[in-house]
């Protein structure tokens, strides 16, 4: 599907191919980008988006396929070259200089390229004063960058790229660090780049940001370009249908409330804990899933975190299966069947430099240990394999460190380790942060299939409202520590609760 | 108000200073005199010249525990050769050492940047290997008083201006004050108004950043550790002066103090952090502390106790302020 372009075309990549060995990374790839052109490449990860970008600003060498930059024919596209034709790339590591101010940070480039031997502080402010002046941002010069919140770093980075009178700035998921703020102000960054005739090329797997800022989509898979589109022209479910190449079966969770109303696992009396939450009361019934969902900020992660031990509360009762219980600390909150999936995995979720095996049964180490009360390795590799078939992880061996598998199949080893402690009461926050569409779907149905097959009590805690409408039965809505509705998913909108537990309305979707 | 006071790394540094000389002024009154001052002014000239080359090695990132062997062993090969050839020329004296510590430093510069060794193994090696060499080379020789050109003697007793007391005798403030100062803005200079400096800074901080920003990162390492070499010379030979000696022992330590002032001044051993004013008041602290617990009452065996303490001190104080400064909050406005 080809759409017609009018102005000048930036960047122009014509049918490359790039190898790895034997992987072939990139294949026939083609894509245009036009002045002042606001342009999103999405795909899965290890589709290829990151090489593609790589090959555009001369940091890999494609094996064939032409590049033209501003109308210029590159053979060898060179670091300088693209540099030199005014393509600036943003890692996502951002590449700042943490010990030095923003104004150094900004200027340094252009320092070195001067080439200049003396410098002064006039020099530097020049130099950085200008380009925030462009962005018409105001930043406090002399602060050292290391002091800075992730949304301001981001825009000294593209400050930084301003000074080169640069043509297209090319971030690698730019927003997956920020908060909803920051991102919003990032995009009224990227506008005003827009305004001046300076494209945007952004790599993200975030649908709800590609049909927020994008014009042109191009979307990648498994090295293959599926198609280019104009936002307009597509949809969600379209947009997930082209990266992951199969129709995504999207039902909601029902549950007959009534049939189960003695079935009660977890119940919840006027918690309450000062400057965290107030005046908590939720019952969970087995083989309920449960969201809370609410601002950052709203209280959710505190009240699940006391749940399991880790956040006492001041006040208020909690009651397993109908009786009261002091859960004090998670050894308390596991002997009594609760397990927490946290939402950070690489640093409270696994070993990373573990193999997968050990990673799934630590929790239930104990029940793998031989007569001498020695550890069974058999026993482990058993277990482990079991569950590595049931939720249908990838992985190259059992043995394999944690760190060589994809995001969403650490996920899965992740939550496959909670899972093997048999809970009945399963809290998981934010369980699908950073995952590709199509492992996210993969982990919804091992969610919902624990809670049908073990009659599982699940709570999910998420701030992207479309997971907890598409995964719960019931949805709690916090804001500022207190729980301010409950509504049914099958009665209620994703607009009408973005805007009860934000006091205003979503702008688009 | 104590947080805010903790952030300014140097003006606690500076009240710490005045904190010490109250204590010890009101223990005797004889620490706050002029002669005192001058005198520890003299003997640490040299911990003061060392320090500044070590924070400029630690604001990139790396580290050197070769200095001191390489000032012994510069100082022992200039001083031989001017007994052998019985030469009494002090610039001579000075050229040979510092010219030789470059060279040591390059060694050091030549594995740390080609063979990508971490500095702290690297220095580590060439620590043993200078110091061994020493042995082998002198032959356990080393040089004493009656031996020393005479200019040794009258250099180290150089004063830029000399007050005489009532009693008769003599005291003055040491040309080796001018000399440190020169290295002290010399320095300064560098890091604060050259692209050299900036690239020092630049590889500490984020090295893989700098090499994308065009950095030569090889001619900058070369720099510093060449530089280091280059003070190690000069400090030794002033050192040879006062102590009118080159002991060549074997026994040869890795200079702590020089370490402990750097990182109580605010230097951080991850890289890319630290000042001069702050290495400076970090050696004047560390001054203060080496030579007068004795005025305390404290012999000089507690020296060594009180500078690891001071090391640690110095190292949870930098902790604290980084913990305090990574709560990033957003300084945007639009």
């Amino acid at each position: 599907m080809t759409n017609s372009k009018i102005g000048k075309t930036i960047l122009d990549l014509r049918n490359i191919n790039k190898f790895f060995g034997g992987v072939r990374a990139l294949s026939d790839f083609s894509m245009t980008i036009e002045e002042g052109e606001i342009h999103c490449l999405v795909g899965e990860n290890g589709s290829g988006k990151s090489t593609l970008i790589k090959v555009a600003s001369g940091a890999l060498k494609a094996e064939s396929g032409d590049i033209y930059i501003n109308g210029n024919f590159y053979k060898n596209l060179h670091i300088m070259d693209a540099i030199k034709e005014g393509i600036q790339v943003i890692y996502q590591d951002l590449s700042l200089y943490t010990n030095l101010t923003i104004a150094e940070n900004i200027a340094m480039n252009q320092l070195i390229e001067k080439n200049l031997k003396l410098i002064n502080s006039r020099i530097i402010h020049n130099i950085s004063k200008e380009a925030i002046n462009e962005l018409k941002i105001n930043l406090d010069l002399e602060m050292v960058v290391e002091n800075l919140a992730m949304g301001d770093k981001q825009l000294v980075a593209i400050c930084r790229a301003l000074t080169h009178d640069v043509k297209l700035i090319i971030m690698d998921e730019p927003t997956v660090a920020l908060t909803r703020n920051e991102i919003e102000l990032l995009f009224k960054v990227i506008l005003s780049l827009k305004e001046k005739g300076i494209s945007t090329l952004f790599l993200s797997h975030k649908l709800s940001e590609v049909f927020q800022i994008s014009e042109e989509v191009t979307i990648i898979r498994d090295g293959l370009k599926v198609g280019e589109f104009k936002t307009n022209e597509l949809d969600n479910d379209k947009l997930i249908f082209y990266m992951i190449g199969k129709k995504i079966e999207k039902e909601k969770y029902s549950y007959d409330e009534d049939k189960n109303k003695d079935n009660v696992l977890l119940e919840v009396t006027n918690l309450t804990k000062k400057n965290n939450f107030k005046n908590i009361n939720f019952k969970l019934l087995a083989g309920e899933i449960i969201g809370i969902t609410g601002l950052l900020g709203s209280g959710r992660t505190e009240l699940a975190l006391s749940i399991f031990g880790l956040n006492k509360p001041d006040s208020g009762h909690i009651f397993i299966e109908g009786e009261k219980v002091k859960i004090d600390s998670p050894q308390d909150a596991i002997k009594l069947g609760i397990s927490f999936f946290p939402s950070d995995r690489t640093i409270e979720g696994l070993f990373m430099k573990k193999p997968v095996d050990i990673n799934l049964i630590i929790t239930v180490i104990k029940e793998n240990l031989n007569k001498m009360g020695l550890i069974d390795f058999r026993s482990i590799k058993s277990r482990a394999k079991e569950q590595v078939e049931d939720l249908n992880i990838k992985i190259p061996s059992l043995s394999a460190q944690i760190t060589s598998l994809s995001g969403g199949n650490q996920q899965k080893v992740a939550l496959g380790k909670w899972i093997s402690t048999n809970p009945k009461i399963f809290i998981l926050d934010s369980p699908t942060v950073g995952v590709d569409i199509g492992a996210k779907y993969n982990v919804y149905s091992i969610i919902k299939k624990l809670a049908i097959e073990q009659n599982m009590g699940i709570i999910m805690i998420s701030d992207e409202i479309r997971e907890v409408m598409e995964n719960c039965n019931k949805i709690l809505l916090m804001k500022k520590g207190e729980i301010i509705d409950i509504v049914y998913p099958n009665k209620t909108s994703e607009n009408e609760i973005f805007s009860k537990i934000s006091g205003t309305s979503l702008s688009n979707n | 108000m104590l947080k805010k006071v903790l952030n300014k790394n140097e003006l606690f540094l500076f009240l710490i200073i005045i904190l010490l000389i109250i204590i010890l002024t009101s223990f005797n009154r004889s620490f706050l005199t002029l002669e005192n001052w001058f005198d520890m002014i003299k003997n640490n000239s040299g911990m003061m010249i060392l320090a500044i080359g070590f924070l400029v090695i630690l604001l990139s990132g790396g580290i050197d525990l070769s200095f001191t062997s390489i000032g012994i062993f510069c100082a022992f090969i200039a001083t031989d050769v001017l007994v052998s050839k019985n030469i009494n020329n002090m610039f001579l004296a000075f050229a040979i050492s510092c010219g030789l510590g470059i060279l040591m430093g390059a060694v050091n510069a030549f594995f740390i940047s080609y063979y990508k060794i971490p500095p702290l193994i690297t220095t580590l090696a060439t620590y043993a290997v200078y110091n061994g060499g020493l042995l082998v080379i002198s032959n356990n020789r080393s040089f004493y008083a009656a031996e020393l050109p005479l200019w040794y003697k009258k250099f180290g007793a150089m004063n830029i201006f000399t007050i005489t007391k009532p009693e008769g005798d003599k005291y003055g403030l040491s040309i080796y004050f001018l000399i440190v100062i020169s290295v002290i803005l010399f320095t300064w200079f560098i890091l604060k108004y050259t692209m050299l400096g900036k690239g020092i800074y630049a590889i500490g901080g984020n090295i893989e950043s700098a090499k994308r920003s065009g950095f030569n990162i090889v001619k900058i390492q070369f720099f510093i550790y060449c530089y280091m070499g280059f003070l190690a010379g000069i400090a030794a030979i002033m050192e040879t002066s006062i102590l009118q000696a080159v002991v060549v022992s074997g026994v040869s330590v890795v200079d702590l103090s020089v370490i402990a002032a750097v990182i109580l001044g605010g230097g951080r051993l991850s890289g890319g952090y630290g000042k001069i004013l702050g290495t400076v008041f970090g050696v004047i602290i560390l001054m203060i502390l080496n030579n007068n617990l004795i005025l305390i009452g404290l012999s000089s065996f507690w020296n060594e106790f009180v500078i690891g303490f001071v090391i640690i001190i110095g190292v949870i104080i930098t902790s604290i302020q980084t913990k305090q400064k990574s709560r990033g909050i957003s300084i945007i406005k639009i």
